[in-house]
Formats: structure tokens, C-alpha cells, sequence
């Protein structure tokens, strides 16, 4: 196992877009920067009489979209890459038990997933500390370790997405599909969500992983478009679920499929 | 030693490899024609344990490919020159290979001197013409310094110069005592490499026997296979 993970690790690093996924993940933080630069000027702008009733969005929680998807798309191109030159056949043939080929891609992406969601998450959150000061009525002013949990699960989702990414590349062996559903994910079914009636709209969108996160630390917020029905611990197994799922599928099936 | 024992086949309809059964001897180099379509990439997958047979079995040295723990210092196979990462290095390439049965990095810088490789060592593996991908593909056949070696088609793309290079190698090989069993469309150059010949068609076994046998029955080895594949070519213009 060791010796697999070593060669998935020279794999990963020996390829550029490695590097250009890593990065475009990390200008999230940019992103972020940008978003409370703007907000701290509307704020500045604003008449005073307006100022007490501003609000802002946990700028977090709007950014982590970015390394999100980046990391599923890297999780799937751990694999698909290999898919669609050939090169798995090659990789199969020198470890005929499968297996360790996935559990040390998973390894792989999930760590470089838990290390660039923790920087774009924590980055973004210091990077808006900083500009938003105590605007907002001191939002970005809480104490930090206030902020933690939810801070930490939502670093958590994007190696979620690795997982994921890597998991539907498996099953699906096309780059294509795999990041066709991770962006319905994200974007195209919370949006069918929020229109369908209630009470279905609460109960699917809970289930969504962008409602994950605060369900799991109980930040619950109004304003969002997802429901807020799963209790914390259901709430944790659905984050693990999304990813250990469709990884033990994966697993399943790449044993018993002609290659 | 590769022994095949009835081996079977069949994807849906297909019957791709028809109760297969022969035998490679180590200590030359055996010959594996038939026509396209005749099974003989299939039977090589079935070897290597990447395709699951139908019935029968394959075995090397005695043991089912997939029970090989660090399989490359058994088998070494090279079946797609092509299936590499085009944006990873030769170097790269070969060690994340290597590494994956404890092979260290100066048996990598070793096959890729062996096959001419060492010069373009740290470039992308895109930028290479078919030729140099088959002396890719030869060394990472060459990694874990197996017994039994398969090679399908090597010798495509290769210019003049790598063809007799392929030639000398694969006949050195045979020499140390290793079993190869080598696939090629070119008769010429089969006649010239090859000691034993087995032609298959249709996933059956058509003929196995010795290229002196044959170019003794027949003019040369290409009127003996033209002769023996006459019913089993399934794609060809008529003649």
C-alpha cells in the first residue's frame, strides 16, 4: 500500500494541472479578498441612518464553492486521466488487486483536498477579519473560536468533493459526466430545489452539502436557500456519505470490471 | 513459462478467444500472429489478469497473474505505446510505475539508457513520436527484469534503425533464458526473430509450430500464414 500511494503521489505531482487546479483553488481567497473590499466600501458609503441594519454573508461559505469544485475536478481527473489515455490498463496490470490504486488516489486528493479547503477557508475568513474591521455591526468581530466549527466543516467539504470527484471518475470513466453531476450538485439541483413546494424544499434541501455544514455545527440562518432539518450527527454521516458512498461503489466495481 | 488452458472468452455475443489452449516456452522468442480481430491483444489482456475469462485459465510460471504480488518482477508487458500521460515525463512515467513494486530509481535510469531514453529522459511524453513511445512502452516492460515478457505490435512506428534494434533485443532476451511472446503483422521481420510461431484466428488456434517448419512447407512465412488465416480473416478486402 505504501509503495502505491508513493507512485499516485509522484502521479499527481508529476502532471501541470495539478498545479493549475491548486492554484485556481487558492485564488478563492483572492475572491474573497475582492468580495469584502467591496463590501467595506458599500458599507463606508452607505448613509449612517442605514449602516446599523446592513448585513453580510459569511463570505466563507460563498467562496468554498471555488475549491470545491476545482478539488472534485481534480479528484476525477486522478483517474479519468488514466481512463482515457489507457494508461490504466497499464497501472492494473502492475497492481492486479486493484484496490490500493483507488485507496491511495482517495488518499492522494483527499489530503491535498483537506490542506487547500483549510487554506481557502481560514485565508478567506482572516483576509475579511481583516478588511470588514467592525463594520457590519462587527460581524467578522465574534471571537474566532466562536467561528471554528463551522470554519472547520466547511474546509471539510472540499475534501468531500476530492472524494467525490475522484469516486464518480471511477464509476463513470469520463472526465465529462463526473463534473457534469459534481456542478449539478453545487449549483443546478439547489436551484430546483428552492422551487419545488414546501415542506419537500426543506427536507431536500438539508440533504444538499451546502446545507451540510451549518447543520453539523447548528449555525442555522434564515435567509438560506436550503432547509435545516437533519440534526448534527445525521448531518455528519450525510457529509461522509456523499463521498464514502460512491468511493466504496467505485472499489466494488473496479475489481470486477473487465479493464 | 505462459500456459493457456481452454481459455474463453465472450463479451454479449462475441466469442473473442475460443477454447485457447497453447504453451510458451522460455529461451526463444515465440511468434503470435493472426488477423485483426483474431483475439490475440484479448488473449494477452487475459493473461494479464486485466480482462476476467470466461472459462479456462492463463497461467505464468505456474500462478494466475493476479496473484502476483509485485507482478512486474514476473511478467512485463507492453500492450498500447500510446497509453501514457502526454503531459507527464519519461522519467516520471516510468517511476511512478516502478514504484509501484519496489523498484528503485537506478533501475529506472538503467532501461531508459537501455532503450535509448536517457537523453530525453525529463520531457513530456506528448512531445514523443510513436517510435520513441514503443522504447517507453519496451523499458517499462523491462522495469522489475521479468522471465516472461509480451509485446504487442513494438515494432510499429519504429524506424529502420529501432526495427533491428527491437530484433537484436528481443533475441537477447529469448537468449537469457526468458519467454517472450511477441505479436506483429510484419511477416519479414517475424521470420527473422521468431523461432516458434502461433497463429490463432477467430479466438481459435489455427497452427503452432516452428518457423523452419513452416518456411520449409510453405515458400516463406508469409505465403505459410496467408495459407492458414485464409478462413479466418473477418475484415479484409476480398481475394
Amino acid at each position: 500500500m505504501k509503495t502505491v500511494l508513493s507512485s499516485e503521489w509522484l502521479k499527481i505531482r508529476s502532471v501541470r494541472s495539478t498545479y493549475l487546479i491548486l492554484g485556481l483553488s487558492l485564488g478563492a481567497i483572492l475572491l474573497g479578498l475582492g468580495l469584502a473590499v467591496m463590501a467595506a466600501h458599500m458599507y463606508d458609503t452607505a448613509p449612517a441612518a442605514k449602516r446599523p441594519s446592513a448585513r453580510i454573508a459569511d463570505l466563507e461559505e460563498a467562496v468554498v464553492i471555488v475549491p470545491q469544485l476545482c478539488m472534485g475536478i481534480l479528484g476525477t481527473l486522478a483517474i479519468t486521466s488514466e481512463y482515457v489515455t489507457g494508461l490504466i490498463r497499464t497501472s492494473l496490470t502492475v497492481v492486479p488487486r486493484r484496490w490500493p490504486i483507488l485507496a491511495a488516489k482517495s488518499t492522494v486528493v483527499g489530503t491535498l483536498g483537506l490542506l487547500v479547503g483549510s487554506a481557502t477557508v481560514f485565508g478567506t475568513y482572516f483576509v475579511t477579519r481583516w478588511v470588514l474591521g467592525d463594520r457590519f455591526s462587527g460581524a467578522y468581530t465574534s471571537a474566532f473560536l466562536d467561528r471554528l466549527p463551522l470554519l472547520t466543516t466547511l474546509s471539510l467539504t472540499v475534501p468531500t468533493f476530492a472524494l467525490l470527484g475522484l469516486a464518480l471518475g471511477a464509476l463513470l470513466r469520463s472526465a465529462a459526466a463526473a463534473i457534469a453531476i459534481m456542478v449539478g450538485l453545487v449549483y443546478v439541483i439547489p436551484i430546483i430545489i428552492g422551487n419545488i413546494p414546501e415542506p419537500w424544499s426543506d427536507r431536500l434541501g438539508s440533504l444538499m452539502i451546502g446545507a451540510l455544514p451549518r447543520e453539523i455545527t447548528g449555525d442555522i440562518i434564515t435567509t438560506s436557500v436550503y432547509g435545516y432539518l437533519l440534526p448534527p450527527a445525521v448531518a455528519a454521516a450525510a457529509l461522509v456519505a456523499y463521498a464514502a458512498l460512491p468511493l466504496v461503489a467505485a472499489g466494488w466495481l473496479i475489481r470486477r470490471r473487465d479493464a | 513459462m505462459i500456459e493457456l488452458q481452454h481459455l474463453t472468452k465472450r463479451y454479449r455475443d462475441t466469442l473473442a478467444v475460443d477454447d485457447l489452449s497453447f504453451t510458451v516456452e522460455p529461451g526463444h522468442v515465440t511468434g503470435f500472429l493472426g488477423p485483426n480481430g483474431a483475439g490475440k491483444s484479448t488473449t494477452m489482456r487475459l493473461i494479464l489478469g486485466l480482462d476476467a475469462p470466461t472459462s479456462g485459465r492463463a497461467l505464468v510460471n505456474g500462478h494466475r497473474y493476479t496473484s502476483f504480488s509485485k507482478p512486474m518482477r514476473e511478467v512485463g508487458a507492453l500492450l498500447d505505446a500510446s497509453a501514457v500521460h502526454g503531459g507527464r515525463s519519461a522519467y516520471n512515467h516510468l517511476l511512478s510505475l516502478a514504484r509501484t513494486n519496489d523498484i528503485g530509481p537506478k533501475r529506472v535510469a538503467e532501461v531508459l539508457d537501455q532503450v535509448g531514453l536517457t537523453g530525453v529522459a525529463r520531457k513530456r511524453v506528448g512531445g514523443f513520436s510513436l517510435g520513441m513511445k514503443q522504447r517507453l512502452g519496451i523499458a517499462s516492460a523491462l522495469l522489475g527484469d521479468p522471465g516472461v515478457l509480451m509485446f504487442d505490435e513494438p515494432v510499429n512506428g519504429l524506424d529502420p534503425d529501432g526495427v533491428r534494434w527491437i530484433r537484436d533485443l528481443m533475441r537477447s532476451l529469448a537468449a537469457q533464458g526468458r519467454t517472450i511472446l511477441l505479436s506483429s503483422h510484419l511477416m519479414s521481420e517475424m521470420a527473422l526473430t521468431a523461432e516458434r510461431i502461433v497463429i490463432i484466428g477467430r479466438g481459435k488456434l489455427i497452427a503452432e509450430a516452428t518457423v523452419a517448419e513452416l518456411t520449409s512447407r510453405y515458400p516463406s512465412l508469409e505465403d505459410a500464414y496467408m495459407s492458414l488465416t485464409a478462413d479466418s480473416v473477418q475484415y479484409g478486402a476480398a481475394r
